[in-house]
């Protein structure tokens, strides 16, 4: 028998749940229909292979390829530099820290996951920054390698704890056999659990690259900012930074506020595909 | 001798990867800590920010009484959302099809970037709905950002509640909106609430979604949901990117890290604590 109180929960749910799985959509449709505007004035394929960005400029010129190679090529950096060491990381968390330490760790690096971009950026600009610039000489420290090197701190948690999973299932399930028959922990983890485990670690690969390319605040404080073709150690711009710094100025209804919009769609197109693929890595792995 | 050689170099990149994570972790939190502590006291965080430009004396009170203000609103409008969602996913959905459907959809909305969730935010509440930057605004658009974290924490906990429980009491006759009430969210509690602090404290830090919609340079300690708040994160960005005072930078950021690694250790006191009762 059903009561009043249990029919208005269910019917409450439900309405609950259409609407959460409704606001994605909601989100992408607002976007599209606000950079819609833009693209019925400038083509999308010149919107995102043109090279100048000048919004204050006249004419107007809003392309942004160079700030979508930025955006790539700050976060390619960055996992450059975190794989490995996330790998290594996850591999000896795995193989050598027994049950109750590794918790306390696994909890620190929860904790340096949920350091606020702004504070990373915020040592960026004043301990990487400056040491560009005093110990390379640089007229300015800012550039596509200390992002890089601040995302790549930012996306290592990630990293660690997305591998740590698929390895210490792996560990856990040769170790016993392989121990028994006098193999050494090194031996197990460089030759069965790190070669077995290569789906975990493209999966990790492919979060940790999404969270870089919609990183806002570390980013926008230490890549100087500046559209132009990106050089490792050069300036650049990218695309989340570009619309959090420019959101401000540009006035509701202008071409340039539209073009922020369609920017933030491209974006969100690219990061919607790779969680796509992400979704489907992770599920064969779960298999 | 070739093997041994690859062993140590093995064992040598294990290891020196260890020790980077572990060191560049604890240099962001301890930098924050030792530049910071001598410019934090009770005056720091009780008083109003002054000086000309704003921010070069006085403390940050209004930002911090603003950040929790704004976490509140985003862990309220999400937790809602996320718990209800699980349940449904959890307890309601009969087709294996639509639950791949709903995982890929909040997972995908992990995926979509803070400051995307700004321009959506600043476009529907801001422009559109003519909300403003207020309160609401910019608390409502942390809530969409934190609603997948906590969904899928929920959900977890949900899938690991032993089953045979809930059969056992469907099979009381009791129904199934009272198990969930009295059965299985009393017992998951825990779960529900460390990974709502845990949502919180994200949604503490975040400054991109909230730069847009209602965070600005100065206000007071707001009055009602339409007036524009202070937030920790963009106070602190704004210090430091107009370099206004560097002093005054890094107390804000420890008091920022403190309090959410305050926020963490309770999140995870409250899991521990459950792993411990389950043994």
């Amino acid at each position: 028998m059903k009561t009043a109180f249990d029919k208005v929960s269910v019917f409450l749910v439900k309405v609950l749940t259409l609407f959460s799985l409704l606001l994605l959509s909601f989100i992408i449709i607002f976007i599209f229909k606000e950079g819609y505007t833009f693209f019925k004035e400038v083509p999308i394929l010149k919107f995102i292979t043109g090279t100048t960005w000048n919004p204050t400029g006249d004419p107007k010129k809003l392309s942004i390829f160079n700030i979508i190679l930025g955006t790539l090529y700050v976060s390619i950096v960055a996992i450059v530099i975190a794989l490995p060491i996330g790998i290594g990381c996850a591999l000896l968390l795995s193989g050598y820290v027994k049950e109750r330490p590794r918790l306390i760790i696994r909890g620190f690096i929860d904790i340096i996951a949920g350091i606020p971009s702004v504070i990373f950026g915020f040592i960026g600009l004043m301990v990487l920054v400056k040491f560009f610039e005093k110990a390379f000489g640089f007229a300015s420290g800012e550039s596509v390698l200390a992002g890089g090197i601040l995302l790549a701190i930012m996306v290592l948690p990630y990293i660690i704890s997305t591998c740590d999973e698929t390895m210490d299932k792996l560990y856990r399930a040769y170790s016993p056999v392989a121990q028994a028959m006098g193999i050494s922990k090194i031996y197990i983890l460089r030759t069965i659990v790190l070669p077995q485990s290569l789906r975990g670690i493209a999966a990790a690969a492919v979060l940790a690259f999404g969270r870089a390319m919609g990183e806002t605040m570390a980013v926008m404080m230490v890549i100087g900012n500046a559209p132009i073709m990106p050089k490792l150690l050069g300036k650049c711009q990218t695309i989340p930074s570009l619309i959090a710094l420019e959101m401000g100025m540009a006035e509701v209804g202008s071409l340039h506020y539209h073009a922020l919009f369609a920017a933030g769609f491209v974006l969100m197109a690219i990061l919607l595909i790779l969680n796509i693929a992400l979704y489907y890595v992770k599920r064969s792995l779960d298999r | 001798m070739m093997k041994r050689i690859k062993s140590v170099m093995f064992a040598l990149w294990i290891c020196l990867s260890f020790i980077l994570t572990i060191a560049s972790g604890s240099f962001v939190i301890l930098y924050i800590f030792i530049k910071g502590f001598k410019s934090v006291d009770l005056e720091f965080l009780l008083s109003n920010p002054g000086g000309i430009p704003i921010g070069t004396e006085g403390g940050v009170f209004p930002a911090i009484i603003g950040s929790i203000l704004l976490m509140l609103i985003a862990i309220v409008f999400a937790s809602i959302l996320a718990i209800a969602t699980a349940v449904y996913i959890v307890f309601y959905c009969r087709s294996q099809r639509l639950e791949n459907i709903a995982d890929a959809i909040i997972q995908c909305m992990a995926g979509v970037p803070s400051i995307v969730l700004g321009l959506f935010g600043y476009s529907v509440m801001v422009v559109t709905f003519n909300m403003g930057r207020s309160l609401l605004s910019a608390g409502l658009t942390l809530g969409l950002m934190i609603f997948p974290f906590i969904q899928v924490r929920v959900e977890k906990a949900f899938q690991e509640f032993s089953r045979s429980a809930i059969n056992a009491s469907y099979s009381l006759g009791v129904s199934k909106v009272y198990t969930i009430f009295k059965l299985v969210l009393p017992q998951c509690r825990r779960d529900i609430v460390s990974s709502i602090t845990l949502a919180g404290g994200f949604a503490m830090g975040a400054a991109a979604p909230i730069m847009l919609t209602g965070a600005v340079i100065f206000a007071p300690v707001p009055k009602s949901l339409s007036s524009p708040v202070m937030a920790l994160p963009l106070h602190l960005y704004i210090l430091a990117n107009e370099g206004i005072s560097m002093e005054k930078a890094y107390a804000t950021a420890l008091v920022l890290i403190a309090l959410l690694i305050i926020i963490n250790i309770f999140a995870m006191t409250l899991t521990l604590w459950r792993k411990e009762v389950k043994r």
